[in-house]
């Protein structure tokens, strides 16, 4: 399959977001590495995804799962070799599948050369590449956001006397973007591996890249500068790569991140994220219509990019309080799902492991406006394990069969890198990926129908949404439409039977046409459009004028 | 066998009630013209919901009988965002409002009816009545109506107010004290134009009513959770402030309440012949107590429509109560305002005569209601006066000794029932 040409395949692409870690081991060392990876992207490509996120592969610690990088210019050993890397990119070009990897601008490990250089000395080139000062008192209006490990966004440093600014965990100082000498060293790290061909870059924790006294030190202008100017570096000499930001904010704050379509050519909607499984327990569309009804329009260029869930916690952050306390009660009734302002749980999981919702929430998922986002084996149905510390439950080894080790690794179980999920729902030999392979109806290859109908049309990826807002308020319906295609999605969130009545006078003269089934459904007319759905089910008609 | 059946229920209505749902809680408003009072009353239960039950599945259903002041549109026009600006308050899901019309002729017991039907429905787990008139309507109300019976798993939740002295005499002097009596439960407001109740009592209630006999259903509802046994107790409301009825005022609400509860004793009779004395009911907050002030009567008119009655509707009495009471009350409408006194006993046998005449249907039974008008207007003059002086304390222990009365003679209801 030839890779999309078009200068906004992103707006077209389904991402599958993998750790190399996790996916597949082909050395027996127990680690997932890029040769594993390569090995499976004919997975991916069965899938219907067409691009990849690549979570950090760099030389790390490990502090952070990566995030915490102490070398842009290479990638972990554990991984393989940099010309490991490039063997995958190529086969995964070869298989039209492109490659985003991970930009983590905003801090470095504590390991870096360059952290280790400018704690050595106050005199050190590289002391004002990191933002030092003599008290723990400046920039006290910036919030803490590892609540449950930090105390305060500043540390001491012991061996040169100071302490250091850092906006997750201490042991990842941040960068000094105030510093020139930074931000063009951060471009050479883009450039590096945009010459060696990658797609695109996600960058991590973009908000907090400058700080200013007075201020919550986040999506300041300076920060907003910083990054036009990389955007603009890349597009001059790297056209149809791609930007996306990661800034957990609410979408009015978010909106300035795609600036006049010269910063970011995509941006995850969080405060979406929650309000869908939100409105799925409510039973009660509010919390998303209300949420996309205060997301601002973006630049035609640009696009949202939607998850269910990822790496990290689902987080709470973009709720209110009394959003949050719901969230908890209702997803985390467990003290230790939780963690920061988030439920660390996988899909299934927190869905109770019931299809019809899943399938629901991965229907809406595929619909709304932007660019979905699949993490790896939530296609499964994948469970995780919340015995494990920070957000590493939700990191376990990819369970591609039932045998010995899952089919992840040759390894001894003792090496893995993480146990496997053994508990009987969701453990490896009850959800792997061969055992659905061979099941016509499982969520697997249920998954790949519902990405193939998607990309059956532009209109998911490029088109304009209308929000219909039937009286029933359990379901969530809405027009999505692109010149003069028109896809009718109609959802139902409640866990009971639904009539609905939904004023199409608008397509007057319409035949829906089942998009999964392609059955025909009574012409449209001038009288509402009655509609029954059973729990949770979902439709999406093609609405058609012959 | 053809099971169709007319529906007291419009298409229309239904079809706003599918599109609500299943709900945890419903509010009802039955409204007629009420477009002065009805904007606030609204706000404050929407605030009330968010309040106290964010999470919860609510309605508010307004029952409108042919308002011609846009009242139906005030109620569904009213948006929780309007008080979002310096308000904590956010809704986590739909706060629905929806109104259907009722025949403006019907009695008030269609649009409670249909309150109950649609609590039914919508399989509601807790309802509150609200009235439309209520000038101080709070938001912690709703959680004083609803919390017992959402939470504690009471059926019925009465109010209680601190009242201005002489308030609600028609309550203090005969729906309480023989309420009370009767069916052996201190409640002390059997009547009450706002209060709480399960679903599964709504449910029951709308089952088993006569509705054909729609007046007072909201009194027999308290009467039939009384003798059905279910969990009910009384919610401390503070303040009662409501609209000032005129003399005219007083034979329908003497039908809707003393008419409801002499037609709930036929039925009863096996559950309240066997009660003797009376069990205090659970109360939240204060018990009772009185508010500064004293509403002002016009005795002088009460003592002369009381002896214009007993003078003109001689012959009505004739029929309904035994020559002594009668003979009694027209020695009493003979004497002068410092010497005029309806002492407690004759009070009482009065209203257990009216009670028995009413079973008997002696005369039209609306005009037996209807001939107790005066009676009441002469008995509320005699309260006024000996309570002119007393303070709250005093009040309530006149009110428990005409209560005492009213337990003490129900031998003699008994006795005149069988007869």
């Amino acid at each position: 399959m030839p890779i999309n040409r078009d200068a906004l395949w992103y707006k077209d692409a389904v991402i599958y977001q993998v750790h190399v870690r996790t996916f597949c081991d082909s050395n027996g060392d127990g680690i997932g590495d890029f040769q594993g990876l390569e090995q499976k992207l004919d997975y991916v490509r069965e899938l219907g995804a067409n691009a990849i996120w690549l979570m950090p592969f760099f030389p790390s610690p490990l502090r952070d799962d990566g995030y915490d990088i102490a070398d842009y210019h290479s990638v972990h050993p554990s991984y393989g070799t940099l010309d490991d890397f490039r063997k995958l990119l190529a086969s995964a070009h070869d298989r039209g599948i492109r490659i985003i990897i991970e930009l983590v601008a905003n801090h470095t490990s504590d390991q870096h050369p360059w952290f280790q250089e400018s704690r050595s000395s106050r005199d050190n080139p590289r002391r004002d590449w990191y933002v030092w000062s003599d008290t723990d008192n400046p920039y006290d209006g910036a919030r803490i956001i590892f609540l449950d490990t930090e105390k305060s966004n500043w540390a001491w440093d012991p061996i040169s006397k100071a302490f250091y600014w850092h906006r997750f965990f201490s042991h990842q100082p941040d960068l000094n973007y105030d510093n020139p000498a930074v931000r063009e060293q951060m471009w050479e790290v883009m450039k590096y591996w945009l010459e060696m061909g990658v797609d695109g870059f996600r960058l991590d924790a973009v908000p907090y890249l400058v700080e200013r006294e007075g201020t919550n030190c986040e999506n300041l202008p300076e920060t907003h500068a910083v990054l036009k100017e990389l955007r603009r570096k890349m597009d001059e000499s790297f056209p149809g790569r791609m930007l996306l930001a990661e800034a957990n904010q609410w979408p009015a704050d978010l909106r300035p991140y795609f600036g006049d379509s010269d910063e970011f050519h995509m941006a995850f909607h969080f405060p979406l994220m929650p309000r869908m499984f939100m409105g799925l327990k409510l039973e009660d569309r509010k919390p998303i219509t209300e949420i996309l009804q205060q997301t601002p329009q973006i630049p035609p260029t640009c696009q949202w990019s939607l998850f269910l869930r990822n790496h990290d916690e689902l987080t709470l952050e973009m709720v209110t309080d009394l959003e949050r306390d719901y969230m908890y009660d209702t997803y985390a009734e467990s003290k230790t799902m939780r963690l920061n302002l988030g439920i660390r749980r996988r899909l299934a999981p927190l869905l109770s492991n019931d299809r019809r919702r899943i399938e629901l929430m991965n229907g809406m998922l595929m619909s709304l406006p932007g660019t979905p986002i699949i993490y790896y084996g939530d296609e499964i149905g994948m469970g995780d394990n919340i015995n494990l510390g920070d957000r590493n439950g939700v990191r376990t080894p990819m369970q591609w069969n039932g045998g010995v080790n899952a089919g992840f690794s040759a390894a001894p179980q003792e090496r893995l890198y993480a146990p496997l999920i053994q508990d009987p729902v969701y453990g490896y030999p009850a959800v792997n990926v061969l055992s659905q392979k061979a099941s016509e109806h499982s969520l697997l290859n249920w998954m790949k129908s519902i990405i193939s109908v998607r990309a059956s049309t532009a209109v998911f990826g490029r088109g304009s949404i209308e929000f219909l807002y039937p009286a029933n308020h359990r379901i969530l319906a809405y027009v999505r439409r692109l010149d003069k295609e028109a896809v009718l999605v109609v959802n139902n969130l409640s866990s009971s039977a639904q009539a609905v009545e939904l004023d199409l006078r608008g397509y007057k003269g319409s035949i829906p046409i089942e998009m999964f089934g392609r059955n025909m459904f009574p012409r449209v007319g001038e009288l509402p459009y009655l509609l029954t759905l059973g729990a949770y089910q979902f439709y999406w008609f093609r609405l058609r004028r012959i | 066998m053809n099971l169709a059946e007319e529906s007291f229920l419009t298409d229309d209505f239904l079809r706003q009630l599918i599109n609500v749902g299943e709900v945890d809680i419903l509010v009802g408003l039955p409204t007629r013209n009420n477009a002065k009072t009805i904007g606030s009353i609204v706000s404050t239960i929407q605030s009330g919901l968010l309040r106290g039950f964010p999470r919860e599945r609510a309605v508010i259903i307004n029952v409108d009988a042919g308002s011609r002041d846009g009242t139906p549109e005030l109620v569904t026009g009213i948006s929780i965002d309007d008080m979002r600006p310096g308000s904590n308050l956010n809704a986590l899901r739909t706060l629905h409002s929806i109104t259907t019309d009722c025949d403006q002729n019907a009695e008030h017991g269609i649009a409670f009816r249909t309150i109950l039907a649609a609590a039914e429905l919508l399989r509601a787990k807790a309802c509150v009545l609200m009235s439309p008139e209520s000038a101080n309507v709070k938001p912690e109300w709703l959680a004083a109506f609803l919390v017992p019976i959402y939470r504690d798993g009471f059926d019925l939740v009465t109010p209680t107010y601190c009242r201005q002295k002489f308030d609600g005499l028609l309550m203090t002097n005969l729906l309480y004290p023989m309420t009370r009596a009767v069916y052996g439960a201190k409640l002390r407001e059997p009547y009450a134009t706002e209060f709480g109740f399960s679903g599964r009592l709504a449910t029951q209630f709308l089952a088993q009513n006569r509705w054909e006999d729609g007046a007072g259903a909201e009194l027999r509802l308290t009467l039939a959770a009384i003798a059905g046994k279910y969990r009910i107790c009384q919610s401390y409301l503070g303040e009662k402030i409501h609209r000032e009825r005129s003399a005219a005022d007083l034979v329908p609400v003497l039908r809707e309440t003393v008419g409801a509860l002499f037609s709930a004793l036929e039925p009863d009779f096996a559950v309240w012949s066997a009660v003797s004395g009376s069990d205090a009911v659970s109360t939240n907050e204060a018990e009772h107590e009185e508010c500064q002030g004293s509403l002002r009567v016009n005795r002088k008119r009460l003592r002369e429509m009381f002896t214009n009655g007993v003078n003109e509707l001689e012959s009505v009495f004739q029929s309904i109560l035994v020559p002594n009471t009668l003979a009694e009350l027209q020695r009493i409408a003979r004497l002068g305002e410092e010497d005029f006194e309806y002492p407690a006993e004759l009070w009482v046998k009065t209203v257990y005569e009216f009670a028995a005449s009413y079973r008997k249907s002696v005369i039209n039974r609306d005009h037996i209601i209807q001939a107790m008008a005066p009676l009441f207007r002469g008995r509320a003059f005699t309260f006024i006066t000996e309570n002119r002086n007393a303070s709250g304390t005093d009040l309530e222990t006149n009110l428990e000794n005409l209560c005492l009365e009213f337990e003490r003679l129900k031998p003699y209801l008994q006795q005149m029932w069988s007869v």
